[in-house]
């Protein structure tokens, strides 16, 4: 090999080199023929079944709603379907929509998610501001209280959590001030804030909603990402705490506050422990009153019923969710990016 | 601290400044969390005792929606403890579960986060459906999930959505078990991967937060160390135990915190459900009683995981 290389001087800054190129042949084994390329190759192929395997395993389920959603009657019984209906029909779709009456629990739902989840976005963004860039006596106390509000489980605090909302009052200051004639008669026993929003509101506002202590956390860890120097050069030029929070600290943390918003509003938008709980009467439609219900004009007893039923709430599950997968589809970047730059490692 | 009394010594006349500047700012962290102070005060701190108290009585509904209450003392405690007949073994069941569960949920998700963070064609659609089930796989949906499953006993459901019944597991004990007898590994093992395999859809839908905690983990580990790995030789394998993991291992500590919380306060907890039928037979009273003694024993399952996993947890030390 030494002996083919030939090096030629030029002009004073440039040689010529001239060699004879390794065949095409021997440079392809070099490069395809090594034990390194055929494990890499390998890897690549494991890696890939396997993500595809798994991602089949989170969608087949959506999948298999979806299609059975569209079946008719019929297909119900016929064992040669499996996932593509024959015939293809719209009615449970319209039954829902028109006999449980998806609108106005969907309106209903909206408006509720949106309240709670932009109550619970603020609260806890001030509360994580003040636990994350504060020192004050208490402050770790504080933050294991609100560590515990998220191990409780919520069944242990369900019976006392429904009678506190049925007879709502602080420490029996209203009944006390009704009795004394300053608040009507009406408030002696508390207010009754069941079927109404008021709970979940007052929930959110005290960052002790579901999984509130899970955002503070990641706020929280977020704050304390942020240097010091930003806030006290904000000091130096003469801004207030509070000033500094409002046209620094917010306008920086808006991409965690939308995923902090992503979370709180599907969850609220799924939720069925709380609005089963605040909201036993129908008054107020919500998902949980539409979930496990026939349409009148769907109750059939033939051989397929049990399979047609099972169809009909996981096409009502699939009409709750809709909205949700439409949001996360735009939306899924910020909830990836919004865990990442949370930073939880600290 | 230390700082400021140094300088009041010098300048009595800066000291006040600096001092009502600390309480200023000490001041101003206690409005920022008083959201959280009032609520746990005025709402949280209430229910929390009303809901020990009422565990101590007998509840009777009265005609009219008001509820009369007797005290019993420990009589719901015994009643749940000695009495019932399937609150005992329905949590001992749970705890079994438990015991399977974690190590399984913690080592998927420490697998995934390390596979989607490598760089790959299509690796912002494998994540936006990875983490599909953070997002639809809770309350409602579980419940429908759960009702799919009661439904599909018995028969191949065409619309049942999951494969739970028996003669649709993926993989069969025996069929495995031929495979793994002549690599001694012992049945134990061999019985837990296929439990493992088997229920991956569950594990699946419940490793979505700590896929995600465990990718901002791996993302944060600085580069340059995996560079000079690189660069003294090391393979894939070794920087994935000798860097990776111990530079991971407190979101390791995180994770499993937070799935013991998780799994235990989830709806579809066995034993989470046991207590709700309690709570929808009965007056109630009894199910909170046991809510309270499974809340303790969660706290010190808590406590054991943190223990053990703490003695391993390696602190990266930052100057």
């Amino acid at each position: 090999m030494d002996n083919s290389i030939k090096v030629t001087k030029e002009t004073k800054n440039k040689i010529r080199v001239e060699f004879e190129r390794t065949p095409l042949k021997e440079r392809l084994k070099a490069k395809f023929g090594t034990s390194y390329f055929y494990l890499n190759v390998l890897w690549y192929a494991f890696r890939l079944v396997l993500l595809i395997g798994i991602s089949y395993v989170v969608l087949y389920p959506f999948i298999s709603k979806i299609a059975s959603s569209f079946m008719s009657q019929s297909d119900f019984v016929d064992s040669t379907v499996r996932l593509i209906p024959k015939n293809f029909t719209l009615d449970i779709y319209k039954a829902i929509f028109v006999e449980l009456n998806y609108m106005e629990a969907f309106v209903n739902t909206f408006l509720l998610s949106i309240i709670s989840a932009l109550i619970q976005t603020f609260a806890c963004l001030l509360i994580a501001y003040g636990f994350a860039k504060f020192k004050f006596k208490g402050n770790g106390i504080l933050f294991i209280l609100v560590m515990l509000t998220m191990i409780v489980p919520h069944q242990t605090l369900k019976l006392s959590m429904l009678l506190h909302f049925k007879n709502f009052d602080i420490f029996g200051i209203m009944g006390g001030l009704s009795k004394l004639g300053i608040l009507p008669a009406s408030f002696a026993d508390g207010i009754k804030l069941t079927n109404t929003f008021w709970p979940l509101v007052i929930l959110s506002a005290g960052g002790i909603a579901f999984k509130n202590g899970l955002y503070i956390f990641m706020l929280r860890q977020f704050f304390r990402g942020v240097p010091d120097e930003l806030e006290e050069s904000a000091y130096v030029d003469g801004s207030g705490v509070y000033r500094t929070f409002l046209q620094i600290i917010i306008p920086l943390s808006i991409p965690m506050m939308i995923t902090v918003f992503l979370f709180a509003f599907s969850w609220q938008w799924t939720d069925n422990f709380y609005t089963v709980l605040f909201f036993p009467g129908r008054e107020v439609r919500l998902w949980p009153h539409l979930t496990f219900q026939i349409p009148p004009s769907l109750k059939t007893d033939y051989a397929g019923a049990s399979l047609l039923n099972t169809a009909i709430y996981n096409t009502c599950g699939m009409m709750i969710i809709a909205p949700l997968i439409v949001m996360y589809l735009f939306c899924q970047k910020f909830l990836v990016q919004g865990i990442e730059r949370s930073g939880i490692v600290g | 601290m230390t700082n400021t009394a140094n300088v009041t010594n010098a300048a009595p006349k800066k000291r006040r400044r600096a001092a009502s500047l600390d309480r200023r700012k000490a001041r101003a962290g206690w409005v920022f969390v008083l959201p959280f102070v009032l609520g746990f005060v005025i709402i949280y701190l209430p229910i929390i005792f009303n809901s020990i108290r009422l565990s101590f009585f007998e509840l009777e509904s009265m005609p009219g929606g008001a509820l009369a209450e007797t005290f019993v003392g420990f009589a719901n405690y015994n009643e749940a403890l000695f009495v019932n007949p399937d609150f005992v073994s329905t949590l001992i069941a749970g705890l079994g579960r438990l015991a399977f569960d974690i190590p399984a949920i913690v080592i998927f998700s420490l697998f995934m986060a390390v596979l989607l963070n490598q760089k790959m064609v299509g690796r912002a659609a494998f994540r936006a459906i990875f983490f599909i089930p953070v997002i639809l796989s809770t309350g409602i949906m579980a419940s429908i999930d759960q009702g799919n499953i009661l439904a599909s006993y018995g028969e191949e459901g065409v619309s049942g959505g999951q494969s739970h019944s028996a003669s649709s597991q993926i993989v069969s004990m025996l069929d495995v078990e031929v495979l793994f007898d002549q690599m001694k590994v012992g049945r134990e093992i061999v019985g837990y991967v296929i439990g493992i395999v088997n229920s991956i859809y569950d594990i699946v839908n419940r490793s979505g937060v700590q896929m995600l905690i465990f990718l901002a983990g791996l993302q944060s580990i600085s580069p340059a160390i995996y560079e000079s790995c690189q660069i003294e030789g090391a393979s894939a394998w070794e920087t994935f135990w000798k860097i990776t993991l111990p530079m991971i291992s407190p979101m390791i500590l995180v994770n499993a915190i937070y799935t013991v919380i998780d799994s235990f306060t989830a709806g579809s907890n066995t034993v989470m459900r046991f207590i709700e039928q309690e709570y929808s037979t009965k007056q109630g009273v009894i199910s909170t009683a046991m809510a309270w003694m499974y809340f303790i024993l969660v706290i010190l399952i808590v406590a054991v995981v943190a223990l053990i996993l703490g003695r391993f947890v390696f602190y990266q030390r930052r100057d």
